[in-house]
């Protein structure tokens, strides 16, 4: 402790000394422990043929150069990229109806927060097929519902882009809880008294929402918005439940990580399944590294 | 607690002469309703036979309420085992990714130290990579330490949360700094300043991180499967799972042994809501 | 980031190594103190561990309907063996693969575990499996008391690691009801491609406006080509596991069997046969016919057309055939208690458990002359039909990366069934990649 803080005073200019350490180190060791090593050791990988059960022989290149010359890859992207856009409407989506359920005074809150919370709170195995009977072409009640206003629906899971159309909606739909959470706790720490303010302004509903609101909001809608992408690039077990493994639109709506998958734990290709998965790490890394630069330009911080 | 509540008693008064929700509740309501409809008929579905789930022409309710589908799920699993292993790892993750992640969270917000960017650059990078190519490494480190079919193998890696992490440095880096200087002048140390001022005002992002924790580790189901061999030590998502049975499903009991897992979450959820969430609206900064 | 993740891997690395080390030296120690007579050893001896053999075995399984006749067969060996405590751990079939690689890969592998066709060669190849050859030459497991194709099944290069302990083959269910609604007369025992074809089209034309099919055209290997296949004469892959038969006429027979089917009407098409499987138009009574495997009885039998259905063979080609898969118990070669897993094994192989898995109903049990309650199972259903199909059964293909080609199947193949493709232009294809697969796993 008496070494702690004499380090917190040689170097109090310019960094805070020991203190700091002792807040991260605990996370730091386990982080790097259980996450950074595993991912250095698939970046080792990723350059080597890798028996199934391990003994890899190192084969440079060979791995990425399979993989950049696989038309599937660029299939994979174009499907993960067109889900997390479907994913992120929900993201103003949620910033709307988190905001309806901090209205001041509104009853029943309790109760839409939970119906909204319900969906994040699914067993995706037992869910998807729920959705599964909903989407059916012949018997389902999605098209049931379309043929009443007079439109005959498609066979959603099985037809070329329809598949990937319905495997969004429900990634949206499960997506809208965990962002109302998260944004809620940031609707939390904005003062009430600037809404009485605005009020006493005679400023309207949708203007207190737009001028302060949102961008008091701003840094949660940030977090939100890199957590979203993040997981939409990992999509798979809904991709998985929702179109099952012997479907033949499965080549055309496969994500990147389902690629992954696909090569690794199916094909038994590991180390060309790692080289996938260098590859996600680093395109959301640049995706999420723009997004920081970015985020001067919008988010409000004190 | 009471005045708490008392104060957001006055809010409500004072905000009561508003004109109505109707609008509000019309549009709650039917977002609601489209959240609710894969349940309702989930509910349908574990009370009806395997023959009526797997009609094609889809059947809306059950000739007969089959509740021996649930009672199914309790003799083909040891789930009260199984339910005491979830909740005892779910609280040992919630409590350490709270500690961990508020501490490391609001050293990445608001302290200086050499490297900062470069380590929360690594801590969010391990959201990047798709979960399962850190399965085979994570197990042997597990191994390693002599940890397979163990507590704490069963918990480990999820004690460690960079999204934690990076939820509870946005919440700290966006709040005043004046408190904190209050503090520092008058002599408070780092840990002070953390536990007395800075903690009480994350009360909304932390209970928003338990909820997060709560909800994966309570729905986790690959890692623990893999440490695991002994079914009375596996939490309950993952036994339930072995409920479906492989080429013939009984989707009934599925459908019954997922609500039974959903309960207790959704149970936590609800006294979470009115004890913590409502009771801490807004209790921060004041 | 490299630089701080470098600095602290060694030291890191090093701790777990230690650690490593210890807890080995901890098993090792508890388990020769455990195993008293070491017994059952490696290699081609085998020698039954002694009665007081104590250890801790783990089991892996992936069906949880089978936990209860698992459990009976466990009384009956701690009879025996009353000193060695199993653990039955089930993992749901979606990660019981990738499980089991885990383990392989940190040689911590279950002591005694499920293994089915497809995988087998992999895990024997790697010698991740121990043989049984030693239980086989001291006459503690007999071959002969199974299937032969079954038995093959897990013979990798000459070297036996196991021996089935159920099986399923396919037959085709029937609809009698549907049938007479159409006015079509039922099948005979021994009839054809061509009566079969004429049955389902002549079904499919007389219900189409109930939107009633003869027949569902599923795009799966074991419940519907591979059957075709072997009828037609052709081959999936070559015996010596090297050449795939996808570009072979007789092969291409066997596809186009289906695709016309559905082409003609006989059968709804891949769209609807992937929104909603085939068992699930049968049962709900929108398919006359269904070619499907053992396992359907449980789905079938609690269904409301139950009391119309009716098992018959599967149709004859240019000769009879069916495909037979069956499940496995192995040991795995690194397990820390060889001999009581291997006593386990030899347990489970003999007629007694069977027996039992078979009196419970979990499955059609291996052992030649024990299958009689299943054949009971469903009086008037002739459910005999899949014992006397074993007889023309051929092994289900497999080679050493078997998923790697089975994912070829199942990306090339859909242009065939939906008919944007020619079945010879897709099987040539296939095969051109199939060919290329089994070249990587020499």
């Amino acid at each position: 402790m008496t070494a702690i803080r004499s380090g917190a005073k040689a170097t109090h200019r310019k960094y805070d000394g020991a203190w700091p350490w002792l807040f991260v180190l605990p996370l730091l060791i386990g982080v790097v422990g259980f996450y950074v090593w595993p991912i250095i050791q698939t970046a080792y990988y990723s350059f080597t043929t890798w028996g199934v059960f391990g003994g890899s022989t190192w084969t440079g290149g060979a791995n990425y150069a399979a993989l950049f010359a696989d038309p599937q890859l660029y299939r994979s992207l174009l499907n993960t990229v067109i889900y997390t856009a479907i994913v992120l409407l929900g993201v103003p989506l949620s910033v709307w109806l988190a905001s309806l359920l901090n209205t001041p005074g509104l009853r029943f809150v309790q109760f839409y927060r939970l119906l909204f919370f319900l969906p994040y709170v699914a067993m995706p195995v037992a869910i998807s097929l729920v959705w599964r009977m909903i989407f059916n072409g012949d018997f389902g009640l999605l098209n049931w519902v379309l043929k009443l206003v007079g439109i005959h629906g498609p066979y959603w899971l099985t037809t070329e882009w329809f598949a990937l159309i319905a495997v969004s909606i429900v990634g949206l739909w499960s997506s809208l809880g965990f962002s109302m959470i998260l944004l809620g706790a940031g609707l939390k720490n904005i003062p009430p008294d600037l809404y009485e303010a605005a009020e006493l302004d005679g400023a309207s509903r949708p203007r207190q929402f737009f001028s302060i609101t949102v961008p008091l909001l701003t840094p949660s809608i940030f977090f939100v918005l890199i957590i979203t992408i993040i997981s939409s690039f990992q999509l798979f077990d809904l991709l998985y439940a929702m179109l099952g493994a012997h479907n033949a639109v499965m080549p055309k709506t496969m994500s990147l990580v389902f690629y992954f998958y696909q090569s690794g734990f199916i094909n038994n290709d590991k180390g060309f399944a790692s080289a996938v998965a260098i590859f996600i790490f680093a395109l959301i890394g640049v995706i999420t590294l723009v997004q920081f630069r970015l985020q001067r330009r919008w988010v409000h911080n004190d | 607690m009471t005045d708490v509540s008392a104060a957001a008693r006055t809010r409500r008064g004072s905000r009561g002469r508003r004109p109505s929700h109707a609008l509000i509740h019309v549009v709650l309501g039917i977002g609601g309703f489209l959240m609710a409809v894969p349940f309702l008929w989930q509910i349908i579905m574990s009370l009806s036979t395997n023959a009526e789930v797997q009609s094609v022409t889809p059947v809306f309710w059950p000739q007969h309420l089959e509740w021996g589908n649930f009672t199914q799920v309790f003799a083909q699993m040891p789930f009260l085992s199984q339910l005491r292993t979830s909740v005892i790892i779910t609280v040992i993750r919630t409590f350490a990714q709270i500690v961990l992640c508020t501490m490391a969270g609001y050293a990445f917000a608001r302290m200086r130290f050499p490297f900062k960017g470069v380590l929360l650059g690594v801590v969010l990078s391990i959201l990047l990579v798709p979960s399962q190519a850190y399965l085979i490494s994570q197990y042997q480190i597990v191994q390693g330490l002599g940890w397979l079919n163990t507590l704490l193998g069963l918990v480990a890696p999820g004690l460690f949360s960079a999204f934690g992490t990076f939820l509870m440095r946005t919440a700290f880096i966006n709040m005043p700094r004046e408190l904190e200087e209050a503090a520092r002048i008058d002599g408070a140390n780092p840990i002070q300043i953390f536990w007395r001022v800075m903690l009480p005002l994350a009360r909304p992002s932390i209970s928003a991180l338990a909820i997060t924790t709560v909800l994966f580790s309570w729905n986790e189901l690959l890692w623990p499967l893999v440490v695991a061999n002994d079914p009375a030590n596996m939490p309950l998502a993952a036994g339930l799972a072995t409920i479906a049975g492989d080429v013939t499903v009984n989707y009934p009991v599925l459908m019954a042994a997922s609500l039974l897992a959903m309960a207790p979450v959704l149970i936590a959820f609800i006294v979470m809501q009115r004890r913590v969430i409502d009771g801490l609206a807004s209790s921060g900064l004041k | 980031m490299p630089a701080t993740s470098s600095r602290l891997r060694r030291p890191r690395r090093a701790v777990v190594g230690i650690i490593a080390a210890l807890s080995t030296a901890a098993l090792l120690s508890a388990c020769s103190q455990g195993a008293s007579s070491a017994g059952g050893g490696s290699g081609d001896s085998y020698t039954p561990a002694a009665k007081n053999t104590s250890a801790n075995l783990t089991y892996a399984v992936w069906d949880q309907t089978q936990v209860a006749a698992i459990d009976a067969n466990l009384k009956g060996f701690n009879a025996e063996y009353p000193n060695i405590k199993v653990t039955v751990s089930v993992i749901p079939w979606g990660d019981y693969w990738t499980k089991l690689q885990t383990e392989a890969s940190s040689n911590s592998m279950p002591d005694l575990f499920w293994m089915n066709g497809p995988n087998f060669q992999l895990y024997a190849s790697n010698g991740k499996i121990a043989p049984i050859t030693g239980e086989v030459k001291a006459g503690a497991i007999d071959p002969k008391n199974y299937s032969s194709s079954l038995d093959d099944l897990y013979n990798y290069k000459g070297v036996q690691y196991g021996v089935p302990k159920d099986f399923d083959t396919i037959g085709m269910w029937v609809n009698k009801a549907l049938f007479q609604e159409a006015g079509v007369a039922l099948p005979s025992a021994n009839w054809t491609w061509a009566d079969f074809q004429s049955d389902a089209l002549q079904i499919s034309q007389k219900l189409k406006s109930k939107g009633i099919y003869g027949i569902t055209a599923g795009m799966d290997g074991q419940t519907t080509y591979y059957p075709t296949i072997f009828q037609a004469g052709g081959y999936v892959i070559s015996p010596d596991g090297k050449k795939s038969g996808y570009d072979t006429p007789e092969t291409e027979a066997g596809l186009q069997f289906w695709t016309d089917l559905i082409k003609n009407g006989s059968s709804p098409n891949m769209k609807q046969l992937t929104e909603t499987a085939g068992d699930q138009w049968f049962v709900s009574g929108k398919s006359a016919m269904f070619q499907g495997g053992s396992w359907a009885r449980t789905e079938i039998g609690s269904s409301p057309i139950a009391k119309d259905v009716q098992v018959y063979p599967l149709p004859t080609g240019k000769v009879a055939a069916n495909v037979i898969h069956g499940v496995s118990n192995v040991v795995a070669a690194g397990s820390k208690n060889l001999a009581a897993a291997r006593a386990l094994q030899v347990y489970l192989a003999s007629r007694t458990a069977q027996q039992q898995q078979g009196d419970m109903g979990a499955v059609i049990p291996a052992f030649t002359g024990t299958q009689t309650a299943f054949a009971n199972s469903m009086p008037g259903v002739n459910l005999q039909v899949f014992l006397d199909e074993v007889q023309i059964a051929k092994p289900f293909p497999v080679s050493k990366n078997t998923a790697a080609w089975n994912t070829l199947e199942t990306n090339l193949l859909p242009d065939a069934f939906d008919g944007t493709k020619s079945v010879s232009a897709v099987g040539s294809d296939l095969a051109t990649q199939m060919n290329a697969a089994l070249a990587k796993e020499q």
